[in-house]
């Protein structure tokens, strides 16, 4: 926390999540998926952008088992992921 | 031989009535000509000059003096109700205060109010900035009575703002008995922090460990975008998250930010 005491500065204000925290995963159900996104950080350099399908892929797993409250995932900023999914799905009508 | 003694009193009386007579031609002339002469005075009973001029100027005097009573009295009135709109003014600006203080610490942020814009449909729309690739470095504290073991999964993650991102923590009760935490956070640089939001992460609630219990503990966050506007931000390009976890007893009803 700021323990700056001078007067005039601003302090630090922490601010809460926006939609609340998470419950603890007691019984590691997500864990093969936080290893896998683990794994391809550290293969990626840590960079996030190239791993945001596997972080989609653990929120998943945790909306699937109750540890996260269900949301359509653009409204978590995965909108480009799940376009590229309906764009990669649509081609398949055509096969029947 | 009695005459000439007679001659000359004639004569002496004669001389004086002469003298007399000079003297009063004398003071005519002086008289004409508008000088008083002392001897004027001396020798003529005349009304002395400054009864006159009192009798003359007693009234002009009061008049002056009542002219100057209206106008003191006049200028009082004014002052008085000069200040009197002065006290009135600082009563409605004290009352006025409080909204225009609101409003104002909305517009700078001053005092950890939430700056106004902040809402959280913008993830959806929100486009992110390739060029500006930003390092996030973790941190993680605890308490000195607390004894969890708590550790961030990742130094570094490098993102961009307006793309979400998710980091995880670890943390171990290596003790025999459950024990509750809690947590806070923190970002450096301090005027980065307003950019910094969490969708979702493991703070400001109670979080339980039971014995020898091992969890992962995700924070999924974003940058907002205007992080790349703002000019005092130019040359950030490292953010610190810091996490630190204290002890919670039981029961204990914590102050949460935002939540009560």
């Amino acid at each position: 926390m700021s323990t700056a005491m001078n007067f005039g500065t601003k302090t630090f204000r922490p601010r809460p999540p926006d939609k609340g925290a998470f419950p603890l995963d007691h019984f590691g159900e997500c864990k093969s998926f936080k290893e896998t996104y683990m794994r391809c950080l550290r293969d990626n350099h840590f960079d996030s952008s190239s791993c945001r399908g596997e972080s989609k892929e653990y929120l998943e797993c945790r909306m699937d088992r109750q540890l996260m409250a269900k949301e359509p995932f653009e409204k978590l900023g995965f909108k480009d992921l799940m376009e590229k999914h309906a764009e990669e799905i649509k081609p398949n009508p055509d096969q029947i | 031989m009695l005459l000439p003694f007679l001659l000359r009193g004639c004569t002496a009386m004669h001389y004086v009535q002469q003298a007399l007579s000079s003297t009063r031609l004398c003071i005519n002339c002086c008289n004409i000509r508008g000088v008083a002469t002392s001897s004027g005075h001396l020798l003529l009973r005349r009304t002395p000059q400054r009864f006159l001029n009192q009798s003359r100027g007693a009234k002009t005097h009061k008049r002056k003096q009542q002219n100057q009573e209206d106008d003191w009295k006049k200028r009082n009135k004014t002052v008085l109700t000069y200040i009197a709109a002065a006290g009135v003014g600082m009563i409605g600006l004290s009352y006025a205060a409080v909204p225009l203080y609101r409003l104002y610490c909305q517009a700078t942020g001053l005092g950890g109010t939430a700056v106004a814009g902040h809402n959280t449909d913008q993830v959806e729309t929100m486009k992110p900035v390739r060029e500006r690739i930003i390092k996030v470095t973790f941190n993680a504290d605890t308490h000195a009575s607390m004894q969890w073991n708590f550790r961030p999964q990742q130094s570094e993650i490098y993102l961009v703002p307006g793309e979400t991102a998710l980091a995880f923590y670890k943390a171990r009760n290596p003790t025999d008995k459950p024990v509750i935490g809690i947590s806070t956070y923190n970002v450096v640089p301090f005027e980065a922090g307003q950019y910094f939001n969490k969708i979702q992460c493991f703070c400001f609630e109670e979080q339980r460990l039971n014995p020898h219990e091992e969890v992962d503990m995700p924070v999924f966050f974003y940058i907002d975008p205007e992080f790349d506007d703002d000019p005092r931000m130019a040359r950030v390009d490292t953010i610190t998250l810091s996490y630190t976890f204290f002890e919670a007893k039981e029961g204990q009803q914590l102050p949460l930010p935002g939540y009560s």
